[in-house]
């Protein structure tokens, strides 16, 4: 956990801060890197570093997940805390939304206490303007002693000002006094913590507040004994004190926050009403929010169906045509015209599949997909699901992981950490990885159903929504109930207007991103279908498997590829899915059946990792198995019952 | 904005007490302050609208009467309190305590004493709306967050859970004491808003979070005043262009 001290001149820069108040702007906006960012809390689950110059002072640049203060309940706090005691940076960046710039203050105070060189950055400084809330941040420097800069991070507006800063960066002014009987016991616990600990005066306000990961840090690290010597400092310090040590030293914060803020905040009276804050009433309301998001929904879709497919139709006949008619001109037949161009060729089912059919969708998905992150409208679904989620055995902890896998499975499962219960981790995992479509996923969803038209969309994720809470029921059902329940308690993003830049180079990042981790897996995943074909061993397959394709799920037989194509990536399967449609080789119920099982089928190779780094190999491998068997019979008996009504 | 809302306090309880005497002259003011007499407290009185300063003659407004009128019966009310139930000095503790107290505190209180007309002094003591409605029974001045309206603001009181995790998270959110929130919605989920931010959580912690209650529930209606009547008859335009906003410090 701790390093040795290095020898380079670089030093370190560590941003935290509450979670969304913009660190990952500030990270990008510093360092030019592109680190995801959202108007949504979790969306940095890990710690990223870049490096950059300011001046001629080298300095590595460290983004961190949230923090709301250094006394910490949570693994993922423990992390952030672990970064700031073992990294011992030269320089902390505090990133503040300035509209909630009061929340803000128990974390600076923390920071404050272990003195390390601070700069606070308040950023969304435009909207506390357009609130009526008026911060004096001048004087915010002048009583914390440290630089504090205004900043706008969505748009890049003060970053020259902060690098600035950082150079000015220095120990802030702590002057709060708990009283003679607790500062003496600190100073007392204090000289009794190892010589190499960083930050003792922090160390020992948190024991002292009865922190128990700093004291499980503590006996692992330096042994029973030391602890035991510090322990008999706290008992000591507990029985002169009567009343919560804890409670007395919160409130004199809290005092010092309310003088502060009393100082340096000043609101208008009659303050213009939001537009942006009715929309976000609207959204969560139990009447107008359902309407609000089947609207959403249908008009994502719409858009998909109207846009994005005819966009793809158009590059195909733009782009992939011209090139599928010069090769068949050059090899009318044979390996070579198979290879390129054949139903499992390089470029056809490759690049072709990659380029002209998958990429424009996702395109236009992640466009508007990024704009409703922006806006900050998804967190509110926590508030509209919760009540549902309830029932599966969730408690309110979970929602925001499960409402997280329609962005991205792999980062919703990595944020499953924040849930105590490893039962209801389970269940979210498990539900994460089942019946919800990613991003990607729900774009190409949303093209191949469309193709059939509205009914089919709706029947599709009915299915899906209906077979995900009957799993959950039934999860919660059978694993056994264990530990304490944790309240839920989730702070929701204020939604602001979408930045067009801003969302412009999210989606640019997300289309790379995409290309980058799987442009080649659609060329391997090609050879490797054309390989098993030209062996025979694909047709062996098929026929193995006809009585389930064919029997069970009703689909053609040219659908065994795509499940193939599943294990290697989703949108691989998708591409060849539409292709089949275009030939004329599906109907309206193998649509519905071929998305509902591509959608439950296994996770991406991405997913399936971080599954079994949350939940270890044999728990992740054993739920992936139960997964796609149910996923089998799921589709099975939708083919049947869909077969008989239509 | 409320600096100086003791001294500002000290001057309007002054004035009542000059109105009672039948005196308006700012000399006497300036002579039976309690505290220091402070030009500029007058000024700002004056700019806010709750005095009238003509020539020499110093008067309430009907707003400035409202407020003194609070504070009057809140000290006169502690007076009693402090007489009746533990005797003897009640001047100093009553002087701090009008201060601080809220309406309903003083109405609950108001109650227990059974409706007290004079302090100890013998001056009146200004009727409460628990007076008007001779209520019977102190209703709770504290009350859970759960109970508010929609849309309803009110000042946390304390805070009535013990699990350390979750009074910590909810204090790093600034729902503390003394903090003002807001109910936004129960369902499906519980939204408060609390410093300019918006918290969904669970119906178990925001019954937790205790405030000072603002509905008045005085059970035995007898008596109806007139002006009584008349608050009523505003219900429709409370209920098309919203309540107003509690003031807060």
């Amino acid at each position: 956990m701790k390093k040795s001290s290095n020898p380079t001149p670089v030093k370190k820069i560590l941003i935290v801060g509450l979670p969304n108040t913009g660190k990952s702007h500030i990270f990008n906006n510093l360092t030019g890197e592109y680190a995801l960012v959202a108007n949504s809390p979790l969306t940095t689950i890990e710690i990223k570093r870049a490096h950059c110059r300011i001046g001629s002072q080298p300095y590595e640049v460290v983004d961190t997940p949230g923090l709301h203060s250094l006394y910490i309940h949570s693994e993922e706090e423990l992390v952030v805390r672990d970064a700031i005691f073992s990294e011992r940076p030269d320089v902390i960046i505090q990133s503040i939304d300035a509209n909630r710039l009061k929340q803000s203050l128990t974390l600076t105070a923390d920071l404050l206490t272990t003195g390390i060189p601070m700069v606070i950055s308040l950023n969304a400084i435009d909207e506390t303007a357009r609130k009526g809330m008026w911060i004096d941040s001048d004087g915010l420097s002048r009583l914390l002693g440290i630089p504090v800069v205004e900043s706008m991070a969505v748009y890049g507006h003060g970053t020259k000002e902060l690098k600035e800063a950082v150079g000015r960066a220095r120990a802030g002014k702590w002057e709060v006094q708990y009283g003679d009987i607790i500062e003496n016991g600190l100073l007392s616990i204090e000289s009794g913590l190892p010589e190499d600990l960083a930050y003792k005066g922090t160390v020992s306000l948190l024991m002292l507040m009865n922190d128990t990961f700093m004291t499980d840090y503590l006996k692992k690290e330096y042994g029973e004994v030391t602890w035991a010597k510090s322990e008999k400092e706290i008992d000591k310090v507990n029985r002169q004190y009567r009343g919560n040590i804890s409670r007395v030293i919160i409130n004199r914060r809290n005092k010092w926050i309310d003088d502060v803020t009393e100082k340096i905040i000043k609101k208008q009276k009659l303050a213009p009403r939001e537009f942006s804050q009715g929309i976000a009433r609207l959204s969560r309301h139990p009447v107008f929010g359902i309407p609000i998001l089947l609207m959403v929904v249908f008009t994502m879709f719409y858009l998909v169906v109207n846009v994005a497919n005819a966009l793809a139709e158009w590059m195909n006949d733009l782009l992939w045509v011209p090139v599928e008619n010069g090769i068949s001109r050059v090899f009318p037949t044979g390996f070579l015209h198979d290879f390129l161009i054949g139903d499992y060729g390089v470029l056809s089912l490759g690049l072709a599949n990659a380029l002209v059919t998958v990429l424009p969708i996702l395109s236009v998905f992640f466009i508007m997909f990024n704009t409703l992150e922006d806006i900050g409208y998804i967190p509110n679904l926590s508030v509209l699901t919760k009540r549902l989620l309830g029932k599966l055995g969730l408690t309110g902890n979970a929602i925001m992981p499960l409402v997280l896998g329609f962005g991205c499975k792999t980062m919703a499962t990595l944020t499953t950490k924040t849930l105590r219960s490893r039962k209801e981790r389970y269940i979210a995992i498990y539900l994460i990885a089942f019946a919800i479509p990613c991003a990607a996923q729900m774009g190409l969803n949303m093209s191949i159903l469309g193709r059939m038209g509205t009914s089919a969309f709706v029947i599709a994720f009915s299915v899906l929504v209906f077979v995900e809470i009957v799993m959950g029921i039934i999860l919660n059902k059978i694993l056994k109930e264990e530990e304490e329940k944790i309240a839920f308690i989730q702070e929701l993003p204020a939604m602001r207007l979408p930045n067009l830049k801003g969302i412009i180079t999210k989606t640019y990042y997300r289309l790379y991103w995409f290309l980058r981790e799987s442009l080649m897996v659609f060329v391997y995943a090609a050879l490797v279908l054309f390989a098993i074909d030209k062996l025979g061993i694909l047709d062996a397959t098929k026929r193995m498997l006809s009585p389930i394709i064919e029997g069970l799920l009703g689909l053609p037989l040219a659908m065994v590829d795509a499940i193939i194509l599943c294990l290697a990536r989703h949108e691989v399967a998708a591409g060849l899915i539409i292709n089949l449609i275009k030939k004329g080789q599906m109907d309206y119920v193998q649509c519905i059946v071929a998305v509902t099982i591509t959608t439950m089928f296994i996770p991406c190779f991405a997913n399936i990792m971080a599954m079994i780094k949350e939940l270890g190999t044999r728990s992740a491998l054993v739920m992936m198995l139960m997964i796609n068997a149910s996923a089998f019979a799921i589709a099975g008996a939708l083919n049947w019952t869909l077969v008989a009504l239509f | 904005m409320n600096n100086n809302k003791r001294e500002e306090e000290e001057h309007l309880e002054r004035l009542w007490g000059m109105r009672e005497a039948g005196q308006d002259s700012i000399d006497i003011l300036k002579e039976t302050i309690n505290g220091v007499f402070d030009p500029r407290i007058v000024d700002e009185l004056v700019l806010e609208g709750r005095i009238e300063l003509t020539g020499n003659r110093i008067k309430l407004t009907k707003q400035g009467e409202d407020h003194a009128r609070k504070v009057i019966r809140a000290h006169r009310i502690a007076e009693r309190l402090l007489y009746d139930v533990f005797g003897g000095e009640f001047e100093t503790g009553a002087c701090e305590f009008e201060h601080t107290v809220t309406v309903e505190l003083i109405d609950g209180i108001c109650t227990l004493l059974g409706h007290p007309r004079e302090c100890p002094h013998g001056m009146p003591i200004p009727e409460g709306e628990c007076c008007r409605r001779s209520a019977k029974t102190a209703h709770n001045v504290v009350t859970s967050l759960t109970e508010l309206e929609i849309g309803q603001s009110a000042r946390v009181a304390y805070m009535n859970c013990n699990a350390d995790r979750q009074l910590h998270k909810l204090n790093g959110l600034q729902v503390r004491p003394g903090a003002i929130v807001k109910l936004h919605q129960r369902y499906p989920c519980y939204v408060i808003e609390c410093e300019g931010a918006h918290i969904a959580m669970d119906e178990e912690i925001v019954s937790s979070v205790c405030v000072w209650s603002d509905n008045r529930q005085f059970e035995p209606v007898e008596k109806k005043a007139l002006e009584l009547e008349r608050k009523n008859s505003r219900g429709w335009g409370r209920l098309i262009f919203g309540r107003k906003k509690l003031s807060n410090s």
